[in-house]
């Protein structure tokens, strides 16, 4: 694993209390155990299916959610003990794209007051030089001319433009660290492809490290250098991104890769694979590793009964399965 | 143009039009589009977001809008022009065991206090008539053939996950035994595991019921799930119409060419690539060929000044693209 990271969990638990009627009756465990590292200049793409625990993970590494246990380094730093003023200046250096580029932008701001936001609320520059970083920041994500864009309301604006806002907006504090929740999901391919381009040109220049949440393999493929698949609160493989999805280790990997199409006219002619059932509640997980109902390698009397480790399985290649048993583990 | 008809086909549409009225002018959303489905294939329709799908569905089925500002062509449905029929006629002959829709966005326009067999059944109640009890009983049935549990149909819609929700509105779009099913991204709501299930579903009853399909959706990986023909659209209109076996290893308009070049491949390795500028505005459409702006084959004084009619490309491949000209 890369020993320069930038932001590193260890067993990191995130649970929400499930109330009803008046007392508390259990816990989501959303996340549950999760060591995941990402280091400076890298990608890293988290990838699972929808209420897996992606959000709330990515949310606690911004700081925005207080973790039931376990520990989360910023540059070195834990998150967990900071008090909230301490955390709102080491959030300066961080920054967030989220999916809904409708929902997330203020609709009666202009593009301009949407942007220069970060500044003001962090009290940076003089408003002399705010407007010289919006109008920056507008040019950086492609939004020309600037002048032009910035005096626009977000109704005015396609998708992919709102989208480059929202990016201006997370980048013009200059963030060293930046969570991308679904940032094209709802968009096109073609403007998916121009949007990740961009993140990519961002992370050269300035050299920003990303976390890229998203249920898209395939774009994850392309725009991410690590990749950490999630499965039920929990991280079941980690690796380089190719060398994961050109032969994944984890049973669930394959799982999903084996649910995703290429255009392929001959797809017409067989099924997909699927595992059965649905992903588990994260009030009552199965025993054992979260995957074994659905597991077509599964072992009775061992996965259900003990929690798989993450084993090394490889340089840089991790999965918490027990078929890699007689391999060593680390974690 | 006439020879891209099969004359076996259940559904031919011939260049229709439908335009809305807005403040800002007049939306061309479909403007003079023509394709033939066959009996028992899948037309998968695919373009990107405002390139005129759903409007050519809601146009076959003539569920219009308020402001329509144009609605005209030929829809010849078994034999029979559509144009023709007065509403109640079309009610009768074309949303009963004619052409059914799933419609896009549509797992959250269950109604939240009415029980799911009941809104499963409410196509025969109201289309046909039929007493509640004997539909109830018929929406049972539906929840079966689409891999539901009877008893689905006793709970209420905030009871059932998105995959289930999407295969109760397919129940409902067979339960009047349609010859033609018009898919409007039934899956886009979905996850990938969920998704590939409801594909596989649709893949079954398409082989079971020899259902024909129209399946719209914006992503061509998908539409290869099922399509045994794919349609393009662009700006509103037809850029090409061919054989999935022959589309997909070789398009013949550059803006199918670059739509599959932006997708990315997961068993390939191919860097995905965008294609430069945007999509046309429906209002004042770009003059001669609509993709001219963005095309890198653009031939000056002809593509930006008369539009490409659709050229044979060859079989039952046609694109509209002056490249093809000389064929
Ligand atoms: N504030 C909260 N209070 C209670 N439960 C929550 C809260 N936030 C998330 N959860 C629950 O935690 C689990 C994980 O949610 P999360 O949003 O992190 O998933 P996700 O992987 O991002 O899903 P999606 O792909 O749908 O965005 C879900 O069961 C969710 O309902
Ligand atoms: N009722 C309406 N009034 C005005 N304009 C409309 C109306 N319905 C659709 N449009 C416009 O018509 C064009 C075509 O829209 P349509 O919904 O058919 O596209 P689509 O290909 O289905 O897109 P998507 O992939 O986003 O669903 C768009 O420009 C859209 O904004
Ligand atoms: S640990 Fe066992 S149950 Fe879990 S994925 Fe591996 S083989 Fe399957
Ligand atoms: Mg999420
Ligand atoms: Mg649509």
């Amino acid at each position: 694993m890369t020993t320069e990271s930038l932001v590193r969990t260890e067993e990191l638990r995130i649970y929400f209390p499930v109330r009803k009627f008046f007392g508390t009756v259990g816990e989501v465990k959303a996340v549950d155990g999760v060591n995941l590292s990402i280091g400076r200049k890298e990608t890293v793409a988290l990838v699972g299916e929808s209420g897996c625990g992606k959000t709330t993970l990515g949310r606690a590494l911004l700081g925005l959610v207080k973790p039931k246990s376990g520990k989360i380094f910023f540059d070195g730093t834990d998150l967990t003990i900071l008090s909230e003023r301490e955390l709102k200046l080491m959030r300066r250096r961080m920054g967030v794209v989220f999916q809904d580029p409708y929902a997330s932008l203020n609709p009666s701001f202009t593009v301009y007051r949407i942007v220069e936001e970060p500044l003001v609320v962090n009290k940076i520059g003089s408003k002399e030089e705010r407007r010289e970083m919006v109008l920056k920041a507008l040019e950086e994500v492609k939004l020309n001319p600037a002048e032009f864009f910035a005096s626009k309301y977000p109704h005015m604006l396609s998708g992919g433009q709102r989208q480059r806002v929202a990016i201006a907006r997370a980048i013009i504090t200059k963030p060293e660290f930046v969570v991308t929740d679904e940032p094209v999901s709802m968009l096109d391919a073609s403007i998916r492809v121009e949007i990740l381009l961009l993140f990519r040109e961002i992370q050269k220049k300035h050299g920003v490290s990303f976390l890229y949440i998203t249920h898209d393999l395939a774009t994850a493929k392309y725009f991410s250098d690590r990749i950490a698949i999630m499965y039920a609160g929990r991280i079941v493989e980690t690796g380089p991104t190719k060398a994961v999805l050109s032969e994944p280790l984890h049973p669930y990997t394959q799982a999903l890769i084996d649910a995703i199409p290429d255009p392929d006219p001959s797809n017409r002619f067989v099924m997909r694979k699927i595992p059965p059932g649905q992903p588990p509640s994260l009030v009552n997980p199965p025993k054992g590793c979260r995957f074994h109902p659905r597991c077509p390698f599964f072992m009775q009397g061992k996965c259900d009964v003990l929690e798989p480790p993450m084993y090394r399985v490889g340089v840089e290649r991790f999965s918490a399965c027990f078929l890699h048993e007689e391999k060593v583990t680390i974690k | 143009m006439d020879d891209i008809e099969p004359n076996d086909a259940l559904l031919s549409v011939k260049n229709l039009v439908l335009h809305f009225t807005t403040s800002r002018g007049i939306v061309r959303a479909v403007d003079g589009v023509s394709f033939s489905v066959r009996h028992g294939e899948t037309l998968a329709l695919v373009g990107e977001s405002g390139s005129g799908k759903s409007s050519t569905a809601l146009a076959i089925i003539r569920l219009l809008p308020r402001n329509v500002a144009a609605y005209r062509g030929s829809i010849i449905f078994e034999k029979m022009e559509l144009m023709n029929l007065d509403d109640e006629e079309f009610r009768k002959r074309v949303r009963v065991g004619g052409i059914s829709m799933v419609f896009q966005g549509a797992m959250n326009s269950f109604n939240p206090v009415l029980r799911v067999g009941f809104q499963v059944a409410e196509p025969l109640i109201v289309n046909l008539g039929v007493p509640r009890e004997e539909a109830y009983k018929k929406a049972e049935d539906a929840l079966e053939l689409v891999g539901l549990e009877r008893s689905v149909a006793q709970r209420y819609p905030f009871e059932l996950s998105g995959g289930m929700k999407q295969r109760a509105l397919i129940a409902m779009a067979l339960i009047t035994n349609p010859k033609l099913l018009i898919l409007d991204e039934p899956t886009s709501a979905l996850d990938v595991m969920t998704q590939a299930n409801v594909m596989n579903l649709l893949k079954k009853l398409k082989k079971e019921l020899g259902l024909t399909y129209i399946f719209i959706t914006h992503d061509l990986a998908l539409a290869s799930e099922l399509a045994d023909r794919v349609a393009v659209m662009y700006g509103g209109l037809m850029a090409e119409l061919g054989p999935s076996d022959e589309l997909y290893p070789k398009p013949r308009h550059p803006y199918t060419e670059l739509l599959i070049n932006s997708v990315p491949f997961l068993r390939q390795d191919k860097e995905p690539t965008f294609i430069r500028g945007s999509p046309p505005d429906p209002i004042e459409p770009p003059i001669g060929c609509r993709f001219h702006p963005r095309c890198p084959y653009v031939i000056k004084g002809k593509c930006d000044v008369s539009t490409p009619p659709m050229f044979k490309a060859d079989g039952e491949h046609w694109a509209a693209c002056w490249l093809l000209e000389e064929k």
